[in-house]
């Protein structure tokens, strides 16, 4: 009976590869169960219960984060160990984004609830809100592992679509309404140009399947035989752009800081790195179909394919870093910041993996750095907008803003205003804080896939934002404080200032184990073995990597 | 002069140790430190107001000096012990050799890391006691010892380093924390200016030993001292071919290099300058850092690196600078401390001029002479400027020899002034009873034997008498004599409140030293005499430190050792009769059978050439047994002249002085006799005049035609550049009109723009 019964378990693994694939997505259950549960939390008439939403979101990242870390390696992906690497990252800023949202939504409404005692589970946003964020960070893990065009679509909208809703719900001002809606109508539009994309990519190999275990029918193993032809092309290119919007890259960028400012900081900050994640996993998927295999050396994308993203990267950090400079809102400014910070991993993209066998040489990798990087000092910049709030008309507060709001911080309250000068100089790349590691990592890359002249972009490009990263040192580090920047106090909400400063030492922090954390994103994009046989040209990645990846 | 120095030493004749793994624990004596530094930070943040600071430091000084003992008694000499705490970097551009930088935050204990670690921590416990009472009520009390147990955690990185770049590590942290406790009174502007001084000066010395270092990877391929000391053995260097270091110029220009960073950091000749200005820092800072630890970082680093300083078949130009060097900042700076009148800069100049010590003995190829002198300098400097801090402390900040008198007579100084004339005897080589005496004379018998090295030794003896002269004329001048003295204008605004009458004079009364400056002081007096003991214990080897040296890197067999070694039983024979004679290592057992080759110098024939060359018998004695006469004599000739000069009326009964009054001394009659040379003295030879002439000045008017041009040219021109940014700002700012159908209309055109690209490439 037992024997029978491993038996048939053995066989119903072997058989059907659903289940194989839900032994890869734990993390991402456990988040799904999560969200359904704060969704009924915060629908309680109690509101002790309605408050655990966020410590119960909190937990179930970690647990998340945990079983992300114990996540199979993928054989069949090109870079099986990327997905369970992302899922840890995600989990670790997600739960300091969930510190730092706490406080965002229904805090008027909570007011009048205990006053009056009567709750109206009609005017509560919170379960929603919490349940939003959880389904969006759902969504992120699953693009991570994605290996099929339907499965990578639905991923990438299950991320976006919560965001919609939680920019409109962040605040109650119109201006939340507004961006909300600008941002639903134009993502809608990206997503219907990476659909095209998508249906292209299917129309010019005949499957959806993105990557296959070696003998199987997939969109990799089809241009790696047949070459992309016209319409392969076209449709990589068209997804590729339309993906970009994920990322806020030029030319979709458009809405970013409307939506930005629109929103309330905390979800400001989700927005700059959760869909922005998003969008670079699906965009380092959709590249390994036809792989850093082109070229004179065997090591870079097709033409075509290359010159669209090095068009984009050099525009991309260029009307990002121009407009950034011309901000009086600190919130706009870290928009436009966030163009130019994709700009820069997208050189990242075009290393790619590079054949030199050097860690500092691989550019996906440095691409996941420096995701991990702008994750914190993004968060904490973002934080203390989020930290400091005033009261407002109509009894409401506002948070700070500009940067005369942020005057003379360091001043007024050190903690905050250390953060922001730690994070804003991080996020200029000042070394010895962990911003230049993921910049300097970046320019390794580029350097040797040979893109000398993107390095010069780059390298005036972070002269500029130095610029306007610089004034935020100076607004919150030498400006003495005004009567108006005075004004602003702490947010009664602890667990944002927590984020802030957790991030803020991250940034100095992680710098010790740098070289330790680039040597974890060297193995999470190490290519698997089956496709080291088929890229001859690329082979000896692995085995070179290892060495040079710090000692594990 | 060493360029012809015959080619003497066989390869292997410079130890190199074998290396065991040594205690994983050591890294607990720097990190005990470091833990310090970080409990005091606490404190400051937390502002705390009491001792704690001081206890915790001291206490985790003090286990780290019990930890070092402990790990300095399981040391086996017979090898180096190499603990590797962490993998520090580990680089790789290539597969071949040289293409690959690796090295450990490790530790490399031989003798004389065990030396320098023993009296770092040992003084630095000793001292922040002293400190604890010395910094009483001064409002960065958590400050000062903050600094204080970062600058032993920066020095026990340099010195149990077992790599270059965390020596540099150490060697910056120590110049920081110097900088940082020489501006301690940060709102006094000469401390402000002596901090900036003392750091910029450094920054000279630090940029040889930065090149020294690229240069010692670039030839080498390690900066790991295990690899380099072993390729240094096999007089190789670290590329594929394994070129002979004879055959390179860098095996003569690491040494020029690292010789820089030494003179920067321990104040030589032209660097020096920093180090009397540096005196305007707490005088426990002055004690442990500008007197007895970091200043002899340059000792270590030139004993540390002598296989390749005295490597064979190269010319020793840096060899050669030491010792001559050495001897004309020894003789130079020790003519200003004659004719200064402050009590803690004529200290300062002495320490430059038994620094200058120091450097002779290492040029005259005593690795340990100058690491004796180094080992006694150690504790007697700290004695005296601990005594001068005591007083200085008491006596409101005074420090002028014109202004205090009879310290002796006055209640409850006596301690300060017994431990002071103790420490006066120890610099000025009062003979047989101090181990100033003993070290001293190492290096100048040393120099008188080797060849080239009569005229150092010359200087040297001159230098002695000096000493003797200046140290005792503060003495007599300050400690006897009729009581006299004013305060100085240092206000206590602490809890002394009896001493706020002082501005006046006639009310003050001097604030006795207490308990832990007394212990402490007694502690340092005891232990100079210690010293001797240990030099005493195996003589032949040079004693304590002699044998310590010779466990390590510096043991270095000099040929020129014992005149007359041709008779192989000449030392023992000596040391058997208990001649006062000094015999350097000859071939101590514990290396004779790893030393095939340098093992038999008297075989070779060599010796009869530095025979030759050494000039001959002084006094028709063997110049080492000499030296011992002659230095004796010339060190009381030289407190003779002191205490004629300046010794109070009827002293004694000997009727030598005639001093009646504290300002004025029978020297002062003497004065116009020499003319401009004495206020030329007083001045300190206008040296830092003439570097502002020669230096400053036109480094001044360069930096403002060069911020002219900057602000014209340069400014301008980003200025310029930097309107390109907004203009195009400007430009794009209409595409971010906040209206959506605009948005989605620069969606689709970009879109369409990149396809068309696309159409184009593909």
């Amino acid at each position: 009976m037992m024997s029978l019964a491993t038996q048939g378990m053995v066989l119903f693994a072997d058989a059907h590869p659903m289940v194989e694939k839900i032994t890869h997505l734990h993390a991402e259950i456990v988040l799904f169960i999560a969200t359904v549960v704060v969704m009924v939390l915060g629908l309680s008439h109690n509101a002790g219960m309605r408050r655990l939403c966020g410590g119960v979101s909190v937990v179930a990242l970690i647990v998340a984060g945990v079983l992300g870390a114990m996540t199979p390696d993928m054989a069949h992906m090109p870079m099986p160990g990327m997905s369970g690497f992302l899922k840890v990252v995600i989990a670790a800023v997600g739960v300091l984004l969930v510190l730092l949202i706490e406080g965002t939504v229904d805090r008027a409404y909570e007011n009048t609830v205990r006053k009056t005692g009567v709750f109206d589970g009609l005017r509560s946003t919170r379960g929603e809100f919490y349940a939003f964020m959880l389904f969006s960070l759902t969504g992120l893990m699953l693009t991570t592992g994605a290996d099929d065009l339907i499965w990578l679509f639905l991923a990438l909208e299950l991320t976006s679509l919560p965001t919609y809703v939680m920019v409109s719900i962040s605040t109650s001002r119109a201006r939340g309404q507004e961006a909300g809606v600008k941002y639903f109508f134009l993502g809608a539009m990206g997503a219907a140009m990476f659909l095209y994309g998508f249906a292209l990519l299917y129309g010019a190999s005949g499957t959806t399947v993105l990557f296959a275990p070696a003998g199987e029918v997939s969109i990799a193993s089809v241009f790696a035989s047949n070459g992309l032809g016209a319409m392969g092309m076209l449709g990589l290119v068209m997804a590729i752009i339309g993906v970009s919007f994920k990322i806020a890259a030029v030319p979709m960028h458009f809405y970013t800081a409307d939506v930005y400012e629109g929103a309330a900081s905390s979800v400001s900050a989700f927005l700059a790195f959760v869909p922005k994640l998003a969008g670079f996993a699906a965009l380092i998927l959709l590249l390994s179909t036809v792989g850093w295999t082109h070229g004179e050396l065997h090591d870079s994308l097709p033409d075509a394919v290359r010159i669209v993203l090095w068009v984009m990267a050099a525009m991309t950090m260029t009307v990002g870093n121009v407009l950034a400079i011309l901000q009086k809102s600190v919130k706009r400014m870290l928009a436009y910041s966030s163009i130019a910070h994709s700009g820069y991993m997208l050189v990242g993209l075009i290393a790619g993996p590079g054949n030199g066998g050097l860690l500092a040489g691989n550019g996906l990798a440095a691409v996941l750095f420096y995701m991990l990087c702008y994750g914190f000092m993004n968060l904490g910049a973002f934080g203390v907008l989020a930290s400091l709030e005033r009261a407002g008309m109509g009894g409401e507060s506002e948070e700070a803003e500009t940067f005369a709001d942020i005057r003379g911080l360091c001043a007024t309250n050190p903690l905050l205003g250390w953060t922001m000068v730690l994070c804003a100089l991080s996020l200029l790349g000042f070394p010895p804080l962990l911003g230049f590691f993921g910049k300097l990592f970046l320019f390794t890359s580029a350097i040797s896939a040979g893109e000398i002249l993107l390095v010069v972009v780059m390298g005036i490009n972070s002269a500029i934002a130095a610029f306007y990263y610089l004034r935020l040192v100076i607004a919150s580090f030498i400006d003495e404080p005004t009567a108006e920047s005075r004004a602003f106090g702490v947010t009664a909400f602890g667990s944002r200032v927590a984020a802030s400063a957790i991030s803020a030492a991250s940034v100095v922090v992680l710098v010790l184990a740098a070289s330790w954390l680039m040597g974890k994103t060297g193995d999470a994009v190490a290519p698997s073995p089956t496709q080291q046989v088929d890229l001859t040209a690329v082979d000896g990645i692995h085995a070179t990597i290892a060495p040079g990846g710090a000692e594990e | 002069m060493f360029e012809s120095m015959p080619a003497l030493l066989g390869a292997g004749s410079a130890d190199v140790l074998p290396t065991t793994v040594g205690p994983g624990w050591l890294w607990l004596v720097p990190i005990l430190a470091l833990a310090g530094c970080v409990a005091c930070g606490l404190c400051l943040a937390m502002r705390v107001r009491t001792k704690a600071p001081a206890w915790i430091v001291v206490g985790l000084l003090g286990i780290a000096f019990v930890l070092t003992f402990m790990g300095y008694s399981g040391w086996d000499s017979a090898s180096a012990q190499v603990v590797k705490v962490f993998e520090w970097i580990g680089l790789s551009w290539g597969d071949s050799a040289g293409q690959s930088l690796s090295f450990n935050f490790g530790f490399y204990m031989d003798g004389l890391s065990w030396l320098w670690m023993l009296f770092v921590t040992g003084l630095g416990t000793l001292i922040a006691l002293y400190a604890s009472e010395y910094m009483q009520g001064d409002k960065g009390y958590a400050r000062f010892f903050a600094g204080f147990a970062l600058f032993v955690f920066s020095m026990a990185c340099l010195v149990m380093a077992d790599n270059l770049v965390l020596l540099y590590l150490g060697w910056e942290g120590v110049g920081l924390c110097s900088y940082l406790l020489i501006g301690y009174f940060y709102k006094k502007p000469s401390a402000v200016a002596a901090a900036k001084k003392a750091f910029i000066v450094n920054r000279i010395g630090d940029l040889g030993l930065a090149l020294g270092l690229f240069l010692t990877f670039v030839t080498f391929g390690t900066v790991q001292y295990d690899e380099l000391f072993a390729l240094i053995d096999q007089g190789v260097a670290g590329d594929m071919a394994r070129t002979p270091l004879s055959e390179m110029w860098q095996t003569w220009a690491i040494p020029l290099l690292l010789m820089v960073g030494a003179f920067g950091k321990s104040a030589q000749l032209p660097l020096y300058v920093w180090l009397p200005d540096a005196m305007e820092g707490p005088t426990p800072v002055s004690a442990l850092i500008h007197a007895a630890t970091m200043v002899t970082a340059g000792v270590y680093l030139v004993a540390r690196f002598f296989p390749l300083f005295a490597f064979e078949g190269v010319p020793h130009y840096a060899l050669w600078t030491v010792g001559w060097v050495g001897a004309l900042t020894a003789l130079f700076s020790s003519t200003i401390a004659m004719a200064q009148f402050d009590i803690k800069r004529i200290m300062a100049y002495s320490t430059i001029s038994q620094l200058g010590y120091m450097f002779a003995g290492l040029g005259v190829l005593s690795t340990v002479g100058a690491a004796s002198h180094v080992f006694t300098h150690a504790f007697f400097k700290a004695l005296l400027f601990l005594a001068c801090g005591a007083v200085m402390h008491g006596f409101a900040g005074q420090l002028d020899l014109r202004k205090l008198s009879g310290l002796w007579s006055v209640p409850g100084w006596r301690i300060v002034c017994v431990t002071m004339l103790i420490g006066c005897m120890n610099l000025a080589g009062v003979p047989l009873i101090t181990a100033g005496y003993w070290s001293k004379d190492m290096i100048m018998a040393e120099a008188f034997v080797t060849p080239g090295g009569q005229i150092i030794g010359w200087i040297l003896l001159l230098t002695a008498g000096l000493t003797a002269y200046y140290t005792f004329r503060v003495f007599f001048r300050v400690f006897v004599g009729p009581v006299s003295f004013e305060p100085g204008d240092e206000h206590h605004d602490d809890e002394h409140g009896h001493d706020n009458g002082h501005g006046g004079g006639g009310g003050f009364h001097p604030h006795a030293p207490g308990w832990a400056v007394n212990t402490v002081l007694a502690v340092l007096a005891l232990s100079s005499f210690a010293a001797i003991g240990l030099y005493f214990t195996d003589k032949p080897n040079g004693g304590f430190v002699g044998n310590l040296v010779g466990d390590s890197t510096a043991g270095y067999v000099t040929p020129y050792g014992h005149h007359g070694a041709d008779d192989g039983h000449d030392d023992a024979h000596a040391a058997a009769e208990g001649d006062v004679r000094f015999v350097l290592v000859a071939d101590p057992p514990a290396h004779a059978s790893g030393d095939a080759t340098g093992g038999d110098h008297g075989a070779d024939g060599t010796p009869d050439a530095a025979h030759a060359s050494s000039g001959g018998l002084i006094l028709g004695m063997d110049p080492h047994k000499a030296m011992y006469y002659i230095s004796a004599v010339v060190g009381l000739i030289g407190i003779l002249i002191a205490a004629v000069l300046h010794g109070p009326l009827g002293m004694g009964g000997l009727g030598l002085g005639t001093r009646t009054e504290a300002a004025r001394s029978k020297a002062d009659e003497l004065l116009p006799a020499l003319g401009p040379v004495a206020r030329w003295a007083q001045h300190k030879w206008y040296v830092d005049e003439f570097y502002d002439f020669l230096l400053r000045t036109p480094l001044r008017v360069l930096s403002h035609v060069f911020h002219a041009i900057d602000k014209l040219l340069v400014d301008g021109l980003v200025n310029g550049l930097g309107l390109l940014p907004r203009a195009m700002g400007s430009a794009l700012r209409p595409s971010q009109s906040g209206v959506l159908q605009g948005y989605a209309a620069g969606m689709a055109g970009g879109l369409v723009l990149l396809l068309v690209i696309v159409l184009i490439f593909m």
